[in-house]
């Protein structure tokens, strides 16, 4: 079959991102901000101290009493609470010392003994030299995952994988790294074991919530991919040139990466510096889950990239490009105290953009949503994913019955053919499933994966025809749906 | 030079976690513990690990209780056959020791190993134990926890010696039974036979006929057989066939009368020179929820295995197995040559080449029917005519099942270019291994259409 498709839609000499395979291991961290920092002699000294842009009070070690040292926290009494074990995900995260950080459901402090109990379990098998890694009970699945300094853990109802749930802690560690840096993180539990992280993460919690619920609806998660706002490549290359003519003078700017609904405009980066899908994925949630940003004229906040850089503080000043134009705009550098010039360049920014009539593309795309599949010409396609491997992103039509009401479910059977491609021992190159839901294809090539789901009586042949359509029309709109050029100041 | 370590046992252990409640009672949970040499303290430890595990685990409500864990080295795995009794089976993650400019690193073989198929294991041993010694509870009510242990030991010591780990695959899942089809006039002949048994004597209470490894008729229940098939198949016959061969010299002395002569294969082997009744060993068949015990008496000759489940209460005498042996042997020999010549008749126009039969295994749920053309043998050695990770990525399939609904078919192919396609519907599972070579999927979906024509005729599958 491989041989009468040539085409790879998407496909692309040199890319934005960094191009991941969907489950690889995320311990690989670059050390870019040194780098960057001597190459263009910063005057700016060491960042790694920074204070936390989510509690701006100077933590004291010392200061730090304990709360269940005061004795009075109830223990949860769970035989009551049929609402709190009936939740299909529980996410957790403790210190190795087996100190809540955060539960996703429920009060930590009332459940400390069960943290307690969750510590033991992990240093219990850690003790004869071996890690903990999953239980399974049932529908219930048990993850664990033991990143120093902290513990992560996840109790899934939802029929996913080890893998999958894993991918999902590791998003939480990194977004706990990418408030603090992986370097203060390790510091401060060097200096006190009993460290209570909550209160640097204080507010941070927010960003932890968003992100999961965030990752559990978004394909762009498990595939390791972005989603383009499709525009015609002449806007596309017309914003890119606005945003490096504004940006092109102003030294130790590393991304400039402008989204709007959750779909990626345009990403404009130093030369020899990539952005990794899962760092773009922790922006997305930043933007997503801070609705007052659009109330404010600009936001600046430190922000640590885990995969780009894990030992250091960026900075980021993150607006919205005008009141009527919700297209969000991220100007990440290394200088701490550049605000104003980015405030500056930002202005520029928009006025360019208004000049070449720019906005109203944009506009006009995130008023627009995506046809579905019928409309494009595709009646028997109810829905599919199109991810281009060599440039990290992906297309999918609309939502369109019977998915449109049972998105969750649609997203299941995704995450079910991705992971049985990519199964770790066994992987495969093609699935076809039929159920009497639905028919599943799923494929993976060199160039993409492509997993497609159609009315459950398609004739084999006819899907494989489907199939070749497809490819040549997403081919054929390519220029329009991904980010085929790769900027640079 | 890789090395490769494969998949051992590393404990079992069974305990009651209603016993020894009170500290430094933990010892009495114990009720089976191997390997032997374990020091008491770490065998309480490792019963206390699994307790905590259990009730962390229930704090979740999950709709099943624990059945696996998984670290790096090492899965564990959790069956609670009765309330409180637990069976707790570790097994050591098979690992590859590369060595590479004299470096050695390890890699541990995770997905190797599938629960679903090591679960079955478990089961199966439990099971097994409860063929012959009923339940555990039982011998607690009419016995005591130290005879109880006494049994656990002796059966379980010899059993984990039969295990075999490393061929495990999707067939132990099933613990499916190999039919032989007859047509009606053989088959009336077999049961006019079991009939006459039957009514015969009153203590005979169910007859079990196996020809080869095949079931031609068996009157206990499809669970029950289940065991009581694997007990067949997998200890007593093979165990028999090894001293038949080696009896070598017997029929020399009297060439055909010996061969065909029929003889109890537990019990009084030797009729002619048996004092006592010998060993004949007691089965628990367990049937709408109550158990029953029975005597199993083998009886083989030639190629047909006879199962006389005899009521329990029964006095065993010499002189019941010289007239059972008066009334079997002759009607017995005529049924077997029937049987013979049918099958002899039904013999497959012989194949050639390896490659060109279909590979595949079937299974019915219902009847818990299997059919196997990978498995050369039934004995879980190496031979199997396609790849370990087909019949591995049958089982992942078969996990997936519940998500295909009662219905649906999936059809992979893998990084080698060889396809597995599985098929559900009915009760009913059917797995495909196809290699052809620069296949698609339109050319595999046919092939596996005309499969389904040929093999499986009359049965139904939704025609997708």
């Amino acid at each position: 079959m491989a041989s009468n498709i040539e085409v790879e839609p998407g496909a692309t000499k040199e890319s934005v991102l960094i191009p991941s395979e969907c489950l690889e291991n995320f311990d690989h961290m670059s050390s870019s901000l040194e780098e960057i920092k001597s190459e263009n002699n910063s005057s700016v000294g060491s960042t790694y101290e920074e204070s936390n842009f989510v509690n701006s009070n100077t933590d004291n070690f010392e200061d730090a009493i304990d709360k269940e040292e005061n004795g009075s926290t109830p223990e949860y009494d769970l035989g009551n609470s049929t609402e709190w074990t009936s939740k299909n995900k529980h996410i957790f995260v403790l210190s190795s010392a087996g100190k809540p950080i955060y539960s996703r459901h429920g009060n930590e402090d009332k459940l400390a003994w069960l943290f307690g109990v969750m510590q033991a379990l992990v240093s219990n098998i850690q003790s004869s030299d071996d890690t903990l890694k999953s239980i399974h009970a049932g529908d219930t699945l048990f993850v664990f995952m033991n990143k120093k300094p902290l513990i992560l853990v996840a109790v899934s109802k939802t029929g996913e994988c080890v893998n999958q749930l894993t991918l999902q802690l590791n998003y939480v560690f990194n977004q706990i790294t990418s408030m603090l840096t992986l370097t203060r993180l390790n510091k401060i539990y060097e200096q006190r074991q009993n460290y209570d992280l909550r209160r640097l993460l204080a507010g941070g919690e927010r960003l932890i919530d968003h992100l999961l619920d965030f990752s559990e609806k978004e394909p762009a998660f498990f595939l390791g991919a972005v989603q383009c706002l499709p525009l015609a490549s002449s806007v596309r290359d017309s914003i890119s040139s606005a945003i490096i003519g504004a940006c092109h003078k102003i030294k130790n700017l590393v991304f400039a990466i402008l989204l709007a609904k959750n779909r990626l405009i345009t990403l404009v980066r130093m030369k020899k510096y990539y952005l990794h899908p899962s760092d773009l994925h922790l922006i997305f949630n930043l933007v997503q889950s801070s609705e007052s940003l659009k109330y404010s004229q600009h936001h600046w906040t430190p922000f640590c990239l885990p995969r780009f850089d894990a030992s250091g503080f960026l900075y980021a000043h993150v607006s919205y490009l005008a009141d009527d134009c919700q297209a969000c705009l991220l100007l990440l550098t290394v200088e701490r105290d550049v605000c104003d010039v980015l405030s500056e360049a930002k202005q520029k920014i928009v006025e360019k953009l208004r000049r070449n009539n720019c906005l109203e593309p944009i506009n006009e795309s995130i008023a627009t949503p995506e046809e579905t599949a019928v409309n494009a010409g595709f009646a028997e396609i109810r829905h599919y994913l199109y991810k281009c491997k060599s440039t990290a992103q992906f297309y999918q039509p609309s939502l369109a019955p019977p998915y449109s009401k049972e998105k969750m479910r649609l997203i299941e059977i995704y995450k079910r053919s991705n992971q049985q491609l990519h199964n770790t021992a066994r992987p495969l190159k093609l699935i076809f499933e039929r159920s009497a839901n639905e028919a599943i294809f799923s494929w993976d090539t060199t160039a993409f994966e492509l997993y497609v789901v159609f009315e459950p009586l398609i004739d084999i042949a006819c899907a494989i025809d489907f199939v070749t359509k497809l490819l040549n029309w997403v081919k054929k709109r390519e220029d329009k749906l991904f980010h085929l050029n790769a900027p640079t100041f | 030079m890789d090395n490769k370590k494969n998949i051992e046992i590393k404990n079992f252990f069974i305990f009651n976690s209603s016993y020894g409640a009170k500290e430094n009672e933990e010892y009495k949970k114990i009720l089976y513990y191997y390997p032997f040499g374990e020091s008491t303290e770490i065998q309480i430890k490792n019963i206390g690990l699994v307790e905590g595990i259990v009730q962390f685990t229930e704090t979740f409500r999950p709709s099943s209780y624990v059945s696996s864990l998984h670290t790096n080295k090492l899965r564990q795995l959790y069956f609670q056959p009765e309330l409180n009794f637990w069976i707790v089976m570790t097994l050591s993650v098979p690992l590859v020791t590369k060595i590479k400019d004299s470096v050695s690193s390890n890699e541990y073989m995770e997905e190797d190993i599938q629960d679903n198929v090591y679960e079955a294991i478990l089961s199966q041993a439990y099971y097994m134990y409860r063929l012959f010694w009923g339940t555990l509870e039982q011998t607690l009510v009419t016995g005591n926890a130290d005879i109880l242990r006494n049994r656990l030991d002796t059966f379980f010591n010899a059993y984990l010696k039969t295990v075999k780990l490393s061929n495990a695959d999707i067939l132990n899942l099933y613990g499916g039974i190999q039919y032989l089809p007859l047509d009606r006039q053989t088959f009336l002949k077999v049961q006019c036979f079991v009939n006459l048994l039957e009514s015969s004597y009153g203590c005979i209470e169910e007859i079990t006929f196996l020809y080869n490894e095949h079931v031609i008729w068996s009157g206990i229940e499809p669970n029950d057989m289940k065991v009581m098939y694997q007990y067949l198949i997998g200890m007593l016959l093979p165990a028999n066939i090894e001293t038949e061969l080696q009896g070598g010299s017997m029929p020399r002395n009297s060439p055909f009368a010996t061969l065909k002569r029929g003889r109890f294969i537990t019990g009084p082997t030797n009729l002619k020179q048996a004092k006592t009744v010998g060993t004949v060993p007691r089965v628990y068949l367990f049937s709408n929820d109550c158990f029953k015990e029975h005597h199993l008496a083998v009886y083989r000759c030639l190629s047909a295995t006879v199962c006389i489940f005899i009521k329990g209460d029964t006095n065993l005498t010499l002189e019941l197995f010289k007239e059972l042996d008066e009334l079997i042997n002759p009607r017995l020999s005529c049924v077997v040559a029937e049987i013979a010549e049918y099958c002899s008749k039904q013999i497959m126009p012989s194949i050639t080449s390896g490659d060109t039969i279909p590979k595949f295994i079937y299974f019915n749920k219902i009847n818990l029917a299997y059919k196997s053309t990978i498995h050369l043998d039934n004995k879980q050695t190496e031979n199997s005519t396609c790849s370990k990770d087909s019949l591995k990525i049958m089982a992942d399939m078969k996990d997936q099942n519940e998500f295909l609904g009662r219905a649906g078919e999936s059809i992979v192919k893998t990084k080698n270019d060889y396809w597995v396609v599985g098929k559900n519907s009915n009760f009913r599972e059917f797995y495909i291994v196809l290699q052809t070579k620069n296949a698609n999927l339109i050319k595999i979906s046919e092939e596996v259409k005309k499969l389904c024509d040929n093999e499986l005729k009359g049965i139904f599958f939704h025609p997708f």
